[in-house]
């Protein structure tokens, strides 16, 4: 559904994005991680069609969107800053997307107001930030894009209302094949949300990948051995991203087919062995480390 | 009729695949029984819908489920189930235990009282309790 091909840009003398390529499937989750500063941002609005990149393709349903209003009628955006016009009800706002998007669903939009309850007569400007998240959704949703695009989306949204929101737009991935791109720090939502995910680092991807096989690729092994020899054999055989000694007890990262580091792991008779799936904040922070992001400037 | 924690650290498609697998085998789901649609089952889980058919095509692959085109997954008669791998699933898990159980003075007569008793169907759990005290 979309495919990004070697896309650079670069603001003034900085360069943001370093050829990125990625691609997503139709009907597919994909979460865009990344360190601060990394591009997340900028890749997003290339892909929404709002900026222009150097070089490189966009494209969205084998088409380029940038200045593609027929194929922007089918993509929804919504950005970190939320944008209405000053002074605007939700009324007034469903009017303007209902006017731009032509697969506007009025029947949706009516029902939708029971989920959110919020009384569309209300000016956007006087609803709290967490109000003004649930006012986007509710009209992006309403809009029936085939590709959504979410920047940081769920910031302010109380749990209830992330479990709804969540909730629709599983619906939508499964019942007509909606196309969803998120970024987001919350690495614990990803995790939920999505099925692919990318990431960033200083303008490139670093890693992307089926979030399962990400997550069955990389282990956490807790062992102990008899003798220094031992835990050395293992070591220079086993993938490690990151390794430390507490006590008696070695903490591996390593990379691998599951069968296989167990294999490894018992050819040298541990005294104990535990092998632990990471969560992906785990994989993000080693993953990071190993390309020289370290860890200490992550942790808060 | 699932429960999944969302905090664990395995992934929810493996937890789903456990799951599935145990109302198959203790026969909570019968065989033929059409299992949730992946859309039903998104909704209600609020999971992946994408995640769920996986779930479902890895049990279709191992032969705990089959599909009829377009009117979704059903459980596969027993027979289909290979046993030797469901065997060497198990095994795993029985040696991990057996291996606190050996630390802890099981001997191999032990194990064999502890296998017959399970053939007698079920058996009286006396004897085990006893064996913990002695230890």
């Amino acid at each position: 559904m979309i495919q990004i091909e070697k896309v650079t840009k670069t603001y003034e003398n900085e360069k943001a994005l370093h050829g990125i390529s990625l691609s997503v499937g139709k009907g597919s989750i994909y979460g865009l991680l990344g360190t601060n500063g990394a591009g997340k941002t900028t890749l997003l609005k290339i892909l929404a069609g709002i900026y222009r990149p150097d070089e490189g393709n966009v494209k969205v349903d084998n088409q380029p969107i940038y200045e593609n209003v027929k194929l922007k009628e089918k993509v929804v955006f919504i950005s970190d800053n939320l944008y209405f016009f000053p002074q605007a009800t939700i009324e007034q706002m469903a009017a303007y997307y209902r006017s731009f998007y032509p697969s506007w669903n009025e029947e949706r939009y009516q029902t939708m107001q029971k989920v959110f309850q919020i009384n569309p007569k209300r000016k956007l400007q006087r609803l709290s930030k967490g109000m003004q998240r649930q006012a986007a959704f509710w009209l992006s949703l309403s809009a029936m894009p085939e590709v959504l695009i979410l920047d940081e989306p769920i910031d302010g949204l109380d749990p209830v209302m992330r479990q709804k929101i969540k909730n629709l737009l599983f619906q939508d991935v499964a019942d007509r094949e909606l196309t969803v791109v998120i970024s987001s720090h919350n690495l614990r939502e990803i995790e939920d949300i999505c099925d692919h995910v990318g990431i960033m680092h200083r303008g490139n991807i670093v890693v992307e990948k089926d979030l399962d096989d990400l997550k069955s690729d990389t282990h956490k092994i807790q062992a102990a051995f008899s003798s220094e020899e031992q835990e050395q054999r293992i070591l220079e055989q086993l993938t490690v991203l990151h390794q430390e000694k507490r006590g008696s007890v070695l903490l591996v990262i390593a990379k691998g087919q599951k069968e296989a580091v167990e294999h490894i792991v018992h050819s040298s008779k541990p005294l104990v062995f535990d092998l632990l799936p990471l969560t992906l904040e785990e994989i993000f922070i080693y993953e990071m480390g190993g390309i020289g992001y370290e860890i200490e400037n992550i942790l808060l | 009729m699932f429960e999944l924690d969302v905090r664990s650290r395995k992934p929810i498609y493996e937890q789903l695949i456990t799951n599935i697998k145990q109302l198959i085998v203790s026969n909570v789901l019968q065989p033929d029984e059409k299992l949730p649609s992946v859309r039903m089952l998104s909704k209600q889980l609020t999971i992946n819908p994408n995640t769920i058919q996986k779930a479902y095509r890895e049990l279709e692959r191992e032969g705990y489920l089959y599909s009829a085109s377009r009117k979704g997954y059903f459980v596969a008669p027993i027979e289909l189930v290979s046993n030797d791998q469901k065997l060497s699933e198990l095994k795993e898990h029985i040696q991990e235990l057996l291996k606190e159980a050996v630390y802890f003075g099981l001997t191999k007569d032990e194990l064999e009282r502890w296998f017959n008793e399970i053939q007698e169907g079920g058996a009286s759990s006396d004897p085990n309790r006893k064996s913990d005290e002695d230890i």
